[in-house]
């Protein structure tokens, strides 16, 4: 850097940039920006190699109780939610918007006006060459096919320009990346997720939202399980489960659909997934001549007595499903157990009582995940963007194309404005194509 | 059970192996013939490839489970060797020297050898679970590979950059550079694409696009390194080793986004071992 001297030979003080353009010039620095994406490519790494969100117990197992300070004081057993990765991604947020703001609103991208430089800059040009008179107009129908934009129009000449768009490629990758990123950030602050389990026949408006103290939130609609079906492979593995789900709003069933893994159902913004499933046994007993049905942990209480059905096994050594009952026999607590398929342990005496269990049902139950993401628009529009502007700047190839007319002929010069090599192989190819029309 | 599939496949193996060979035969006699009867018979061997891949997806629905042969670690490694392949007849103007060829050549070699081999790897067609039933399982299997085959093209040309293998009828160093950041251009904007449909597809099947399962993660620290590459190259214009050496380090990342998480971390793309 040359330092400005006064009249007397002393370095001048160099002029004081203002503190905002200093912080635009750090805030907008590619550096910066390389900076702050290695440090989030680095500390993600460590994310993966540090399990995250396990209990204390299991991270004693690895390391030892310093580390493990280490590793809580950094929050690096939440790497993607600790306070510094957010800062990060902040900063980064931060960089490409003023990054973007002094590249692309600062400098218009498009010079204002173009003028057909003389022949002798032409001839500077090194794509260029010249082709008698009476090609013009095969040159200029061969050319228009490929620059289709006139930008300029004279006696002397013609500018034409291809695919001016081909610049804005990179603004809206860098564009997208922003949206992505308040796509998600209004998923972070205004969505959420939770699940629901239904019964075959059972409906609820409420789903569950996980964490330490899961809590139920209205879904603003119902849904009724209408059926449930599992298939499976020959060799056993699931092969499809299907939910049939009713919606249902003021008691009106709105519309019905199955949803499966990979097709959620999308209703007033909550998509309702398949996630899981499984079944619970309900248990028929028959009680002094009466018949009673419970599901494990259910209590049956009828004047004193009072039996629960405990804990089912789906299969006791090799005697099948069985179901353990504990009940009260004069205060004190005891237990049974009742197996389906021996008739012999079927019937028991419980405190005075001549309990049978007459079946064991297995009914099905499907797990739903919902969610509600009020983010994820943008997200797609942002996913979108980011393809259309790789495609716009790496496969998309600009440049203009200058003809002037001379006394002798025409000269056809060229430039690109990125790729340029490509660029030169499109001029190479209209001027080979040029060349032989012309020498017959 | 074996298939002919097992079979076509068993062939192209050696057929790696065998141009593998051609490759070496040629450094040591220098004779020009042989590097077009490298390309004929890499030209058999990608066709032989395709055939064997297609003859998988036959053999599926023959059994009862179809699906395009894209979805468990043995396919994907098959699928692997195969995109470098494509890759380098796709290319071919630009690729075609022997140190190149043979390089990317042995790497299919090491891939598909694998899967043929290694006793680890599960190499019959098993049926789909239901998370794998979807339509974004093609798109975003088939880009990552794409993009994973040009960053093999990359990762050869930083290494060889780097170490500075120039020999007789080797590229020049500013071509290495050049088909490097070429490669590089056709695998951003693949891996970008190939990690967008994965998201799509875990929005459909999981019920969110991201989260942060270590593939997922491994897969974004590659696209920041090529994003990096991209920077420092066009906006910054880093030139030489520099460049190589970013190359090379995003080839690591590639390899442990694809082996490294299958066998040393686990999480939600652990079905795919
Ligand atoms: C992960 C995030 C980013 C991605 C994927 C990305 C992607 C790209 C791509 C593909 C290019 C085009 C390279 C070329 O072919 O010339 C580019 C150029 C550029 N990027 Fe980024 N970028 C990211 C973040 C940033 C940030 C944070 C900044 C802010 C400093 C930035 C500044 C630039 C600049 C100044 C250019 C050159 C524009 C030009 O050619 O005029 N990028 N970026």
């Amino acid at each position: 850097m040359s330092v400005i001297k006064n009249n007397r030979g002393e370095p001048l003080p160099a002029p004081e940039k203002k503190l905002k353009d200093r912080l635009i010039g750090f805030f907008g620095s590619v550096k910066l920006a390389v900076s702050v994406l290695t440090f989030i490519a680095v500390t993600s790494v460590l994310g993966t190699i540090i399990k995250q969100n396990a209990s204390p117990e299991e991270y004693l197992s690895f390391y030892s109780p310093t580390i493990l300070k280490i590793i809580s004081f950094f929050m690096l057993d939440d790497v993607y939610h600790a306070p510094w990765f957010i800062a990060a991604l902040i900063l980064f947020v931060i960089n490409l918007m003023v990054c973007t703001y002094i590249r692309f609103f600062r400098y218009p991208l498009r010079e204002k006006k173009v003028r057909l430089p003389e022949e002798k800059a032409l001839m500077s040009f090194n794509m260029c060459f010249k082709v008698s008179k009476d090609r013009e107009k095969n040159a200029l129908a061969l050319i228009k096919k490929r620059f289709r934009r006139v930008i300029y129009e004279g006696e002397d000449g013609v500018v034409l320009e291809k695919a001016p768009y081909g610049r804005y490629g990179v603004l809206l990758i860098h564009l997208s990346i922003f949206i992505i990123l308040i796509g998600s950030l209004i998923g972070l602050l205004w969505g959420y997720k939770g699940f629901i389990v239904l019964h075959k026949g059972e409906q609820k408006d409420m789903m569950v939202i996980r964490g330490r103290s899961p809590k139920e939130i209205p879904l603003g609609f119902a849904i009724r399980c209408k059926d449930f079906n599992v298939s499976l492979y020959p060799n056993g593995t699931p092969k499809d489960y299907v939910s049939r789900l009713e919606v249902i709003e003021k008691d009106r069933v709105l519309f019905e659909r199955d949803v499966r893994v990979n097709s959620p159902l999308n209703h007033r913004g909550i998509h309702i997934y398949q996630s899981s499933y499984g079944a619970s046994p309900t248990f028929v007993f028959n009680v002094d001549g009466e018949s009673v049905s419970l599901r494990e942990q259910d209590a049956h209480e009828d004047g004193g007595f009072i039996m629960i059905a405990m804990r089912f096994e789906r299969a006791i050594h090799d005697f099948g499903p069985g179901v353990q009952v504990a009940f009260l026999d004069d205060g004190e607590p005891r237990t049974a157990w009742f197996l389906r398929d021996i008739p012999r342990m079927r019937q028991k005496e419980l405190a005075g009582k001549r309990v049978i269990l007459e079946d064991i049902k297995e009914d099905l139950w499907t797990g739903l995940e919902a969610s509600y993401d009020p983010g994820i628009i943008f997200v797609w529009i942002g996913f979108g963007l980011m393809m259309v502007g790789l495609y716009i700047n790496f496969f998309v190839c600009p440049g203009k194309i200058f003809i002037r007319r001379l006394p002798e002929g025409i000269i056809i010069a060229g430039v690109g404005s990125k790729h340029i090599d490509r660029f030169q192989e499109i001029f190479e190819e209209i001027k080979g194509k040029l060349y032989d029309n012309d020498t017959p | 059970m074996t298939m002919i599939h097992h079979k076509i496949l068993g062939l192209v193996t050696i057929l790696y192996l065998a141009i593998f060979f051609l490759h070496i035969l040629y450094f040591a006699v220098k004779k020009e013939g042989l590097v077009r009867l490298i390309w004929v018979f890499l030209y058999i061997t990608l066709a032989l490839h395709t055939g064997g891949i297609i003859a998988r997806w036959i053999d599926s629905y023959r059994i009862g489970i179809g699906h395009a042969p894209l979805s468990n670690f043995y396919e994907s490694l098959i699928f692997f060797s195969w995109s470098i392949s494509f890759m380098l007849v796709l290319m071919k103007k630009r690729l075609s020297y022997p140190l190149i060829t043979m390089f990317a050549n042995l790497i299919s070699l090491i891939l598909i050898g694998y899967a043929s081999i290694s006793s680890g790897v599960e190499k019959n067609i098993q049926p789909l679970i239901p998370a794998l039933q979807s339509n974004w399982l093609h798109i975003h299997v088939i880009t990552c590979f794409i993009s994973y085959a040009a960053f093999v093209v990359s990762f050869i040309c930083g290494l060889l950059y780097f170490f500075n293998l120039t020999g007789a009828r080797s590229p020049s160093r500013s071509t290495l550079e050049e088909i490097n950041y070429r490669s590089v251009m056709v695998g951003f904007p693949m891996l970008t694409a190939g990690i967008l449909t994965g998201s799509v597809w875990a929005h459909y099947a999981w019920g969110s696009y991201w989260s942060w399962d270590p593939k997922e993660t491994w897969s974004l620290i590659t696209w920041i390194i090529y994003a990096l590459f991209l920077h420092a190259r066009f906006v910054r214009g880093w030139k030489g080793k520099r460049i190589a050496i970013i190359s090379i380090i995003g080839f690591f990342s590639v390899i442990f986004t694809y082996f490294g998480v299958n066998f040393i971390l686990s999480g939600l793309h652990s079905y795919a071992t």
